[in-house]
């Protein structure tokens, strides 16, 4: 069953819901995203549109079947996810946060997460203060480690891209990076210690 | 198409509950004509019922064929003329149906009847669910008036869809619809709206050829008013009732007709102890036996007593007089509580078989039609065909009871025969009984077993071979269908084993088919004297099931090792295959067991069973089993007349105890087995304990004659019994015990799941647990145990009816119900061949006196088993010169230095009244003691003349019918009731019933 | 009283094989992940899924799998009298249970480790079904919720007529005058059953039958929920362009 040529056909994605056959399993077919397998037949596991992307590995071109549903998909933290989360409360050895959005998707409910104070940093972790580093309020990003506990996340920071992207100030009023240590208020001019992410904007020159 | 429907509800609590409910409105109803085109193709099941051929005018006054739709109270009222055959081609509306079953079960399956019927093309119009024709309740309608116009719009929907694929004809050959109804409004209605419409009573009278049907009409009280005398006090409506009930101040219970006094009865409330005395026009007020009442205590003061005399309708003129009759109370009777009737709940009406009253005016249609059963009052008709149904049994129906009007009025159903006419008076007593008597169906025939009937190895191989032992069987003479065979031999342990093998009707009998169906209707074969009706046809009872000697049969075997003491040491039950060596009478068997002479196995057998009968005889009766008796007879009965000749009482030998014996501990082992399996499930049999007010009539007779009667358990009964014997009078312990049996409740069949265990309890046998196994030909109750039983091992499957503990009570119920009925139908019949006996015979009889009342004494004659009424004091107007003294406190009655206790003996002559053709009666004279002006001198020679000239006569007096053989038919009458009474259960005689 | 008349109506005039009028929704509600409206004849149930989030309590999170959470709550103003309680009580302890076991049975939850998913159920009218409503209202909530699953599940309930006759889609007034009945929560396209209840004993006779029908007339539900639910992405899905632009 070639589900490619019914979707070149007509202009009007293939609507499925969960359970339907997708098609056969085999080499040329892999299961992506909404998808499982069964019995050897694709099925889809979401109410949405298919979408059919080619993908080359090894050499063989493959098929991956994924089906997107309407919604925004709930998404759940998994390990190696850049995720985006609010630090809310600080402690000497480490610090609670609450995971606002995982890579593009906004969460509409946050995920509790914990930075340990031994992550937020590459090196010289022993003599790291973590009130230097980050300050409730601050919006960072951080990387999903693979899961040890089960009552909440870990993050590490442990990267030069990640750590603070926004910093309000005493003052109330956000705050610009000036090293990757620190950050000044426009208004006061005050110079507060963050660990700063390095992001790549957009539209910098590669 | 989904609509709701929406209604306000009571529940019991007094809350107001709005309930919702789903109607759904469909478009695949058909018409069920054969000539609307559309809904033959819209509707490929149902089968279009109606005709499309109507001959022409079958009704003077509607010259258009046509086919008639009938209104709720027009099948309610006019069933009889819905059932004769004359109507064809019917549309009965859903809403008429439903509206019929609620009010009357009865009628509703009478329609239903009629309508699977296929001849009389009666078709049910599902209009509630047609989305052309429901209809919504308007406001401020009521519900009668909704359901008046959904008939009528239905009507009218059916003469437009019939006139769309009638396009072709000319009006005046289309098919139109009339509708009946005797409500002149709707009729008003109807025809404003150009429908045709009709009451009953104008169309029948219109049509060509009614075939007497008119006679059928119920007419509307209005007819019968004489005048504006009222008779009787208003009832209350049914609000008014059900508010009473439901504060206390009224009684709701079934009403009781006395049979010996017409103005008397009683109701039964439950919370009661004892029944509710009614007495006079007032208290009775037009409740007929039978139906339900609400019934309003009167204050102490005015609390009465039954009346102890004897008083029958037809000698009553004069109100007044039978009022104070009634009414006078001895100071010294007890009082019991007294109420009247103030409404019926509801009626327990049926068809009542009887004659006419021979009516002094000429050419008149108003008729007085006379129950044969007693307890029902006269009824008024109308009939045109009355010189013809003068001299026949005919059935009629009552539609009403106005209050101005001493009888109820009613309407002719049919007639049956020639009265005194043996067939004509037996078809009366099987329907009096409700006994189902009709030939059986082709469809039930369908399912018996094709002809030549062989045993085949797959029957072998599944059954156990048991051909080998030495079976025999032993039963009254003539008997045909041979239920039970038995087998006995010593084993080389010393113990004995004994076998009852039983034939295998549920084999032939599958669940669910329509013999099974039947038999379960029938319940159980009712024993006539002259004839008897099958619970199974005659290929089964007579033939294939019946044990019969030689053949080899199939049969369901308990097969048990007893020591010589007749301890149960093991149990084994399979199906098994056997060949009887013997049929015996029980005479036969008692010669062989007497002759040393034989020593053939089945005569060793048969010796060996008489010992260990008598075994357990013995135990029995030491565990309080009770032995009772009841005046059983025998009728020979002349091989060409049919009629009896001579009376006989039964002979009870030791072969009769020996079987029973047997049948019983089989019994008691199945019943113990399938309680073991099937706790929930099991169908027993169970005889209740008197209540101690039961034996009361046996405790003051006894004491009256100064025994003393224990009635504390049944072994302190019997053993009572057993002291109470008088020198000089032998029949007088048989009278005692005749009268204890009349103190004990009916035995009855039940589901175990039902009942708690302590009241399995079998109070006649003294056993914990029992059942019926040992006669499945005559009794379906045995077909149900084999089947249970087959289940436990192993042998067949259940289904699911077998376990449903609703459906099993009510085949339990129906069990009970015609048990009695074939009971009192089997009295019914003796009493009838003892009324044909004594026809133009005087005789002279010894008899003793059962019971002293306060004109009359009843005797008993031990040799008919007859009973009757000696009158003391002068039927009215004529004048006595001897007059008895009644004595209250000994229960005596005395002139001059003669007196009369309970179970004296008298010497009586009996004679036959036959002035009411419908009740005869025995009259009784008393000739011995003699008392001058008062006695009748023995007639001796004169009645033996008599009676050979009588002989003569007999023949020609009553018509030859067909019989069952040439020889000399001695009736097995007694036959199986003797085994049920001599199983002390529910004997005949058991006449009180709680 | 006779459940089904000798036309071969049921009391409410359906065939006895016909089901009762469906009427379902999708996204009735903005806040949850997922909502439904099922209407099945006079029986109406609001479902509403949230999630997957995190667990609330910790102690029963799970490290390979979502923790279904449901919770089944019948109105006050839903049954013929008023009831007192509204959850809690044995029979919506014994009904929250079996929802749960339907619907653990198709939702992928080993793609959520550590987080919980929450579906409530509410009972508006109760007129029979009450649980086969919930389950199919449940999964349309939950296709609405985008949460993966196996497939539908759906629910129906079967009974005997006269003693012989099967019944499908049992209303109240049938449930409470007939005999038995038999519940069953099916993965209409793989045949797997997830939940089946009986309220009495059948005989092993009807058993098979009776079982038949309720698969069969769980199909047919399949097939309008179905319908439903292609119609709903149809419309939404055109509309907000199939989510994400750049797809």
């Amino acid at each position: 069953m070639s589900i490619k040529s019914t979707l070149n056909d007509s202009n009007k994605p293939l609507v499925c819901v969960p359970g339907q056959r997708l098609c056969l399993l085999d080499n040329e077919h892999v299961s992506g995203n909404g998808t499982y397998e069964h019995q050897g037949y694709i099925h889809s596991s979401l109410a949405g549109i298919v979408k059919i992307s080619e993908k080359t590995e090894n050499n063989v071109k493959r098929n991956l079947i994924e089906v997107h549903g309407i919604n925004e998909q709930s998404i759940v933290p998994a390990p190696g996810d850049i995720v985006t989360a609010k630090v809310m409360v600080l402690n000497q050895r480490y610090c609670k946060c609450l995971i606002k959005c995982i890579g593009d998707v906004v969460l509409s409910r946050p995920y509790r997460a914990i930075l340990r104070k031994e992550d937020i940093r590459a090196t010289d972790k022993d003599r790291i203060d973590v009130y230097k580093c980050y300050r409730p309020g601050d919006i960072i990003l951080a990387r999903v480690l693979p899961l040890t506990e089960i009552h909440s996340y870990q993050l590490s920071t442990a990267e030069s891209e990640l750590g603070v992207v926004i910093a309000h100030s005493d003052a109330g009023v956000p705050m610009i990076p000036i090293s990757w240590t620190e950050m000044q208020c426009p208004k006061t001019h005050n110079k507060e210690p963050r660990k700063v992410a390095r992001i790549v904007p957009e539209n910098a020159p590669v | 198409m989904l609509t709701s429907k929406t209604f306000l509800r009571k529940t019991k609590r007094g809350n107001v509950l709005k309930i919702v409910r789903e109607h759904y409105l469909r478009d695949d109803i058909g018409c069920g004509s054969k000539v609307c085109k559309k809904c033959a193709i819209l509707v490929e099941e149902q089968e279009a019922v109606l005709d499309d051929q109507l001959p022409d005018a079958l009704s003077k006054a509607y010259k258009n064929p046509h086919y008639l739709i009938v209104d709720t109270n027009v099948v309610l009222h006019q069933i009889d003329v819905l059932e004769a055959d004359v109507l064809c081609n019917v549309i009965i509306l859903q809403t008429v149906l439903e509206e019929v079953k609620h009010r009357s079960s009865t009628i509703y399956k009478r329609l239903k009847d009629i309508i699977n019927d296929k001849r009389r093309k009666f078709y049910v119009f599902v209009n509630e669910h047609h989305k052309d024709t429901y209809l919504e309740r308007e406001a401020g309608e009521t519900a009668n008036d909704r359901n008046d116009r959904a008939i009528r719009v239905a009507v009218k929907w059916y003469d437009l869809h019939l006139s769309a694929s009638q396009a072709h004809v000319s009006a005046k050959k289309r098919i139109r619809i009339v509708l009946l109804t005797d409500d002149a409004a709707n009729c008003e209605k109807a025809t404003k709206e150009g429908l045709f419409a009709a009451s009953v009573e104008d169309y029948v009278c219109c049509l060509k050829d009614s075939k007497g049907l008119e006679d059928k009409i119920s007419r509307s009280e209005s007819h019968f008013d004489e005048g504006s005398k009222e008779i009787f006090p208003c009832h209350l409506t049914p609000v008014q009732i059900h508010d009473g009930v439901k504060s206390g101040k009224l009684l709701q219970g079934s009403f009781q007709a006395s049979r010996e006094n017409f103005l008397e009865g009683q109701v039964s409330v439950e919370s009661f102890e004892k029944p509710i005395l009614v007495q006079g026009y007032d208290g009775l007020n037009r409740a007929v036996d039978g139906d339900v009442v609400a019934v309003e205590l009167l204050p102490e003061d005015q609390w009465s007593a039954p009346s102890e005399i004897v008083l029958q309708n037809d000698e009553v003129e004069d109100e007044e007089e039978i009022v104070e009759k009634v009414l006078k109370v001895e100071t010294k009777q007890e009082k019991t509580p007294t109420g009247k009737i103030v409404g019926i709940i509801r009626r327990k009406w049926r068809q009542y078989c009887g004659i006419l009253q021979h009516n002094a005016l000429q050419n008149t249609t108003r008729h007085i039609f006379v129950p044969a059963e007693r307890k029902i009052p006269k009824i008024r008709i109308e009939t045109r065909q009355a010189p013809t149904l003068m001299e026949k049994r005919i059935i009629v129906a009552i539609d009403s009871w106005s209050r101005y009007s001493r009888y109820p009025s009613g309407h002719f159903v049919r007639a049956l025969g020639k009265i005194g006419d043996k067939e004509t008076e037996n078809e009366v007593l099987l329907l009096e009984h409700d006994v189902p008597h009709s030939r059986f169906s082709e469809k039930v025939l369908s399912f018996l077993p094709k002809l030549p009937w062989i045993i085949t190895d797959e029957d072998v191989a599944k059954r156990t071979d048991l051909r080998h032992l030495d079976v025999c069987s032993v039963d009254p003479p003539g008997c045909t269908d041979i239920d039970d065979a038995l087998h006995c031999f010593q084993k080389p342990n010393g113990n004995y084993e004994v076998g009852v093998h039983i034939a295998d009707v549920s084999h032939f009998i599958r669940p669910g088919t329509a013999l099974d169906d039947e038999a379960a209707l029938r319940a159980t074969t009712v024993y006539l004297v002259d004839k008897r009706i099958d619970m199974v046809p005659d290929l089964l009872s007579s033939n294939l099931c019946s044990l019969k000697g030689g053949e080899e049969r199939f049969a369901f075997s308990c097969v048990w090792e007893l020591t010589p003491n007749a301890q149960i040491v093991g149990t084994r039950f399979h199906k098994s295959i056997i060949r009887s060596r013997a049929a015996l009478t029980y005479e036969e068997a008692q010669l062989i067991i007497d002759d040393d002479k034989q020593q053939t196995s089945v005569a060793k057998s048969l010796r060996g069973l008489n010992k260990l009968a008598k075994v357990l005889k013995k135990r029995r009766i030491e565990n309080g089993a009770l032995v009772l008796a009841s005046p059983e007879i025998r009728f020979y009965i002349d091989s060409e007349t049919h009629d009896p000749i001579e009376v006989q009482a039964k002979q009870i030998r030791e072969t009769n105890s020996m079987v029973e014996e047997f049948m019983l501990l089989a019994n008691i082992s199945v019943a113990e087995k399938i309680f073991a399996e099937f706790p929930e499930h099991a169908i027993l049999r169970r005889h209740p304990i008197p209540p101690p007010s039961n034996f009361e009539p046996l405790v003051k007779a006894a004491n009256y004659l100064g025994f003393e009667m224990n009635t504390n358990s049944n072994k302190e009964l019997a053993e009572s019994l057993d002291a109470a014997v008088k020198e000089g009078n032998a029949y007088f312990n048989t009278m005692l015990r005749i009268l204890a049996t009349r103190c004990m409740l009916q035995a009855v069949y039940f589901s175990s799941g039902v009942v708690t265990k302590e009241d399995f309890y079998h109070y006649g046998l003294a056993v914990p647990i029992y059942t019926h196994f040992t006669s499945p030909i005559r009794r379906y109750a045995d077909i149900l145990v084999h089947r249970l039983l087959a289940a436990c091992i192993g042998a067949d499957v259940t289904y699911p009816d077998l376990l449903d503990k609703k459906k099993m009570n009510n085949i339990c119920h129906n069990l009970n119900y015609r048990n009695r009925m074939a009971q009192y139908a089997g009295r019914a019949s003796v009493a009838l061949h003892t009324h044909i006996f004594f026809r133009e015979k005087v005789q002279n009889e010894e008899g003793y006196v059962l019971f002293v009342r306060k004109n009359a004494l009843q005797i008993l004659i031990p040799k008919y088993g007859l009973e009757g009424t000696l009158y003391l004091y002068p039927p009215k107007g004529m004048k006595q010169e001897v007059s008895f003294v009644y004595n209250e406190e000994n229960h005596t009655q005395s002139y001059k230095n003669i007196v009369f206790h309970m179970f004296d003996p008298v010497t009586v002559q009996l004679t036959l009244d036959r002035s009411n053709i419908q009740h005869e009666k025995l009259v009784f004279k008393l000739v011995k003691p003699f008392i001058p002006n008062f006695s009748v001198s023995s007639i001796d020679e004169e009645s033996k003349e008599n009676v050979t000239r009588v002989e003569e006569n007999v023949s020609e007096e009553c018509g030859d019918k067909a019989g069952t053989s040439r020889n000399p038919v001695v009736l097995q009458q007694m036959k199986r009731k003797d085994e049920d009474f001599r199983s002390k259960d529910s004997s005949r005689k058991k006449k009180h019933k709680k | 009283m006779d459940l089904v008349s000798d036309q071969g109506l049921r009391i409410d005039g359906r065939r006895p094989k016909e089901l009762r009028k469906i009427r379902c929704k999708l996204g009735v509600f903005a806040q949850p992940e997922g909502s439904a409206y099922l209407e099945q004849g006079n029986t109406k149930v609001l479902a509403a899924v949230y999630g997957p989030h995190q667990v609330r309590n910790r102690s029963k999170a799970l490290h390979d799998a979502a923790v279904v959470n449901c919770q089944y709550s019948m109105a006050t103003f839903s049954t013929f009298e008023r009831k007192r309680r509204p959850r809690g009580d044995i029979k919506s302890t014994e009904m929250t249970l079996h929802l749960k076991q339907a619907m653990q049975a198709s939702i992928k939850t080993e793609l959520y480790p550590y987080s919980q998913i929450d579906i409530y159920l509410e009972v508006l009218q109760a007129d029979g079904g009450n649980y086969c409503a919930c389950v199919n209202a449940a999964t349309l909530a939950l296709v609405d919720a985008g949460i993966p699953l196996k497939e539908y599940v759906i629910g129906c309930t079967a009974s005997l007529g006269n003693g012989d006759v099967p019944l499908i889609d049992v209303s109240h007034l049938e449930e409470t005058m007939g005999g038995s009945n038999l519940t069953v929560a099916v993965l209409p396209l793989s045949g797997q059953i997830a939940v089946l209840e009986m309220s009495q004993k059948f005989h092993v006779d009807h058993l098979s039958l009776v079982l038949n029908e309720a698969l069969d007339g769980c199909r047919r539900i399949y097939e309008i929920l179905n319908d439903t639910v292609k119609n709903h992405l149809s419309e939404i899905g055109a509309i907000s362009g199939w989510g994400k632009s750049d797809l």
